[in-house]
């Protein structure tokens, strides 16, 4: 009986190491792939260019293909290390909106690694893994006068900057801006 | 023995005419390969009276774009206000008004399953220039698992694309056709 008790211990003992063992093991890998993320991340205020993920929408860069925004002179740069830079100019953008998201760091073998985590596992690593961004979006009209419409996923902070700059250039800018001037306003109406 | 070579015949004559008849039905199909004369242009997303971000207008508008030149189902496909849609008479314009949107949160459906997802629903008009419309059909997309939100307006663009495939379309006529 004694025996058969021991036996017992003994299983959920191991079952416990084992779902110990896999939470430990998906926790040490969900902050290395969140700190790649960060190191990836620029000084927003520093540097005049930011890195960007041009998520759909651009004419002539795939779709999810990273490089660096920046505002030369009267264009809207977009550059990559391999391939043409796209240049949109300024005149040309009807409207910027800025917004912010959470998603899932990652990607795909992150997605596969929750999924395949025992024991619910992977929904505790989903839940520390993801991170804000902001997200640009331009609506604009081509050489040809088509309508187009690009979205564009930054470090979360920097969609600030890039609105004001865009602001400052004369592009009617909505959405995350109006809010925080509105805090801004708030604030300082509360001192 | 003699019955049983008659039916044989029978047999092979009976799929020479399915495979002579099919490849004919299938091209005088549902559209009935008349679409490849239109052109058609594709507007802006209106909102309606949903509180759709533009993130997500803009996303079923790229998308549609693509979608509709991948199907290859138009002989053209214009954005809205480019030039070389001027004088095309042979014109098909793509309205879509959002009907409903339920913003979701990725995390929440990696944390939960059952819950965040994004729902989206269009209602998407083929009209000729003159205001005719001629089909009109309410499309959804959603993502409920995996991916990010952006993905329901991949979803909904190919569901709006699929319906256009399977939806009939009238003939362009030759005054129509002329440029």
């Amino acid at each position: 009986m004694t025996r058969t008790k021991n036996m017992c211990y003994e299983g959920s003992s191991k079952r416990l190491f084992r779902i110990l063992l896999c939470l430990v093991s998906a926790s040490r890998f969900a902050p290395s792939l969140i700190a790649q993320d960060f190191d990836q991340a620029r000084p927003a205020s520093s540097s005049p260019v930011m890195r960007a993920r041009a998520i759909l929408g651009l004419d002539g860069a795939a779709n999810n293909s990273m490089g660096e925004l920046s505002i030369q002179d009267d264009a809207f740069v977009f550059s990559r290390r391999e391939g043409p830079v796209v240049r949109m100019p300024l005149s040309a953008i009807q409207g910027a909106f800025l917004s912010q998201e959470d998603k899932q760091v990652g990607g795909m073998p992150m997605a596969f690694g929750r999924a395949a985590t025992p024991y619910g596992g992977g929904r505790a690593i989903g839940l520390f893994a993801h991170k804000k961004y902001d997200f640009m979006t331009l609506e604009y009209f081509d050489s040809n006068g088509g309508f187009r419409g690009t979205i564009y996923q930054l470090n979360k902070g920097q969609g600030q900057v890039l609105a004001d700059k865009l602001g400052a250039k004369g592009v009617h800018v909505s959405g995350l801006e109006i809010a925080t001037t509105k805090q801004r306003l708030e604030t300082n109406n509360a001192k | 023995m003699p019955s049983r070579r008659i039916s044989l015949t029978a047999v092979a004559i009976g799929i020479a005419i399915v495979q002579s008849v099919l490849p004919v039905r299938a091209r005088a199909g549902i559209n009935d390969g008349r679409v490849l004369q239109w052109k058609v242009e594709v507007n802006p997303i209106d909102a309606g009276d949903s509180s759709i971000t533009p993130e997500f207008r803009v996303a079923i508008y790229e998308n549609l774009v693509t979608e509709l030149t991948k199907a290859k189902q138009f002989s053209a496909v214009l954005r809205r206000g480019d030039s070389s849609a001027n004088g095309v008479s042979n014109l098909l314009i793509l309205k879509t008004t959002v009907e409903s949107y339920a913003p979701g949160s990725e995390t929440k459906r990696a944390v939960t399953t059952v819950t965040g997802a994004t729902k989206l629903k269009v209602r998407s008009r083929l009209c000729t220039r003159d205001g005719q419309v001629v089909l009109e059909r309410v499309v959804d997309g959603n993502v409920r698992f995996f991916g990010g939100n952006l993905r329901a307006t991949h979803t909904l663009a190919r569901n709006v694309v699929k319906a256009i495939k399977q939806g009939t379309l009238p003939e362009a006529t030759p005054s129509n056709q002329a440029q």
